[in-house]
């Protein structure tokens, strides 16, 4: 039995979208149900929805033996799993955005508001720069409107919102996209299995 | 007597009968190395947090986070193989873990002018080590040399990025990042490894998997890690690590060995 972590939204369906085309169908998985664990006894399979931000931790303890998770998650968690494929989907950037008239003084301790505490400290541990975090669950544009934060570590689409809140981004981190992870050991006795499921996906 | 043993129990028994029978002997580490001792050897020591406390006289002392780093300094600075084993406690902060753990470990250590023989004795004892911890179940020893990641990422400005991209299998990564086509091909078509090729035993269960390269700051040659089917990290860890016996006053000398972690035995077989 393969089991499958899903990140739940759209990247999720988008994925389950690509499997179902190559003859990996979970009926039912799209419905707005309750339901959370799908199963397909043909294929030896079983899928299940979870918070994108715990689908690392599905995979590495092994409860999920591949996974569907943003880059940004796995640079966030930094689980110790096989990343085997760019899934090309749900591009973006992590960067760092402040207000368009920000002035950063070097003798003061910078301000960071994010939802990625860990990605934020490694990014300004690398410049040597003393950072103070603060950690939110959202609505990040806020922070620096209101003088709560100097700068915030943020995924960036378009960057629509930040224009609209008279922000900019100043400085780039990392390209994102969702990727496929695989837990080391699953990898080794399911190896196969995991194969066929990668070559469906590398296409 | 009717004594009932718990699986990590029965196994940590059964590995320390087969050490003894390969001429192994046995290491009784104290509980406690003075601080100093481990301040600068950081690079050979799997977690960087160690619990410390000062003893009655002042001094700094550490409850001990490793066995390997003790079993070096008890070790003789001599041409002669000398084969310990060990059965202990370490205490460390696992992964993700935000407080320290005691975690029981078994292993081996193989020091001196070592021959390829020696180096293939502890890789043979790895799988048979593997075996008693499997229980019945499926298990894999992938193995890779260190060394020859080590020569291809030198002066690499990217080296520890690739580093993470190689334990990660992460190919797209490693494109991203312009390291060395060699790499790419080690980890997707990995060419044999002569001292593994001569192992009988257990040959089935080898892989050559260069995710297997973690730490270049420790090991220097062969590095392997062992996995049971069923439990999600890996149970065995283990290599060469020439650079300890330099770094503690043995020069020219080699040494091997590995870990069992046993805390990660679980009796039930996971469907």
């Amino acid at each position: 039995m393969l089991n499958i972590a899903l990140p739940k939204g759209r990247l999720g369906e988008k994925v389950y979208k690509l499997l179902a085309s190559a003859g990996y169908e979970f009926p039912g998985i799209l419905d707005n149900s309750r339901k959370l664990v799908f199963e397909n006894e043909n294929l030896k399979m079983r899928c299940f929805w979870v918070k994108p931000f715990d689908v690392p931790v599905y995979v590495e303890r092994g409860t999920a033996d591949i996974g569907v998770a943003g880059k940004d998650i796995l640079l966030e968690r930094n689980p110790d799993v096989y990343e085997l494929l760019d899934l090309k989907a749900g591009f973006c950037r992590m960067a760092v955005a402040a207000k368009n008239d920000f002035y950063d003084d070097p003798e003061k301790i910078l301000r960071v508001a994010t939802e990625f505490p860990n990605i934020a400290k490694n990014y300004y541990a690398g410049l040597g720069r003393e950072i103070d975090i603060i950690a939110l669950r959202g609505s990040l544009e806020l922070a620096p409107v209101l003088g709560l934060s100097d700068v915030i570590v943020d995924i960036v689409e378009t960057g629509t919102t930040l224009r609209e809140n008279n922000l900019s981004v100043i400085n780039f981190i990392a390209d994102l996209s969702a990727r496929l992870i695989a837990n080391k050991s699953a990898y080794k006795f399911k190896e196969n299995e995991i194969s066929n499921f990668v070559k469906v996906l590398a296409v | 007597m009717n004594l009932r043993l718990r699986p990590e129990e029965r196994a940590a028994l059964n590995l320390r009968s087969l050490y003894e029978d390969c001429g192994y002997s046995f290491y009784r580490m104290s509980r406690f190395e003075e601080y100093d001792f481990y301040a600068d050897k950081k690079d050979f020591l799997t977690s960087k947090s160690i619990l410390t406390f000062t003893d009655i006289n002042g001094k700094l002392m550490a409850l001990r986070p490793d066995v390997t780093l003790s079993i070096i300094k008890h070790a003789k600075n001599s041409e002669d193989v000398q084969k310990f084993y060990y059965d202990e406690k370490v205490y460390r902060v696992p992964k993700n873990a935000d407080s320290f753990r005691e975690i029981s470990q078994a292993g081996i250590e193989s020091v001196g002018a070592l021959t390829d023989e020696n180096v293939r004795e502890v890789i043979e004892l790895a799988l048979q080590s593997l075996e008693i911890v499997a229980g019945g179940r499926n298990f894999v020893l992938d193995v890779a040399d260190a060394g020859t990641v080590s020569k291809l990422l030198e002066d690499n400005p990217n080296r520890n990025e690739i580093l993470k991209c190689i334990a990660a299998k992460n190919i797209h990564g490693l494109k991203a990042l312009n390291a060395p086509k060699k790499i790419i091909e080690l980890l997707e078509n990995p060419e044999d490894i002569e001292i593994v090729n001569s192992i009988q035993k257990h040959k089935d269960k080898i892989r050559i998997d260069y995710s297997a390269v973690s730490n270049l700051n420790y090991y220097n040659g062969i590095v392997f890690r062992g996995f049971i089917e069923g439990v999600p990290e890996s149970i065995l860890s283990g290599g060469q690590y020439d650079g300890l016996m330099n770094l503690m006053g043995k020069k020219n000398l080699r040494a091997i060995g590995f870990a069992v972690y046993l805390d990660l035995i679980r009796g039930e077989k996971n469907a």
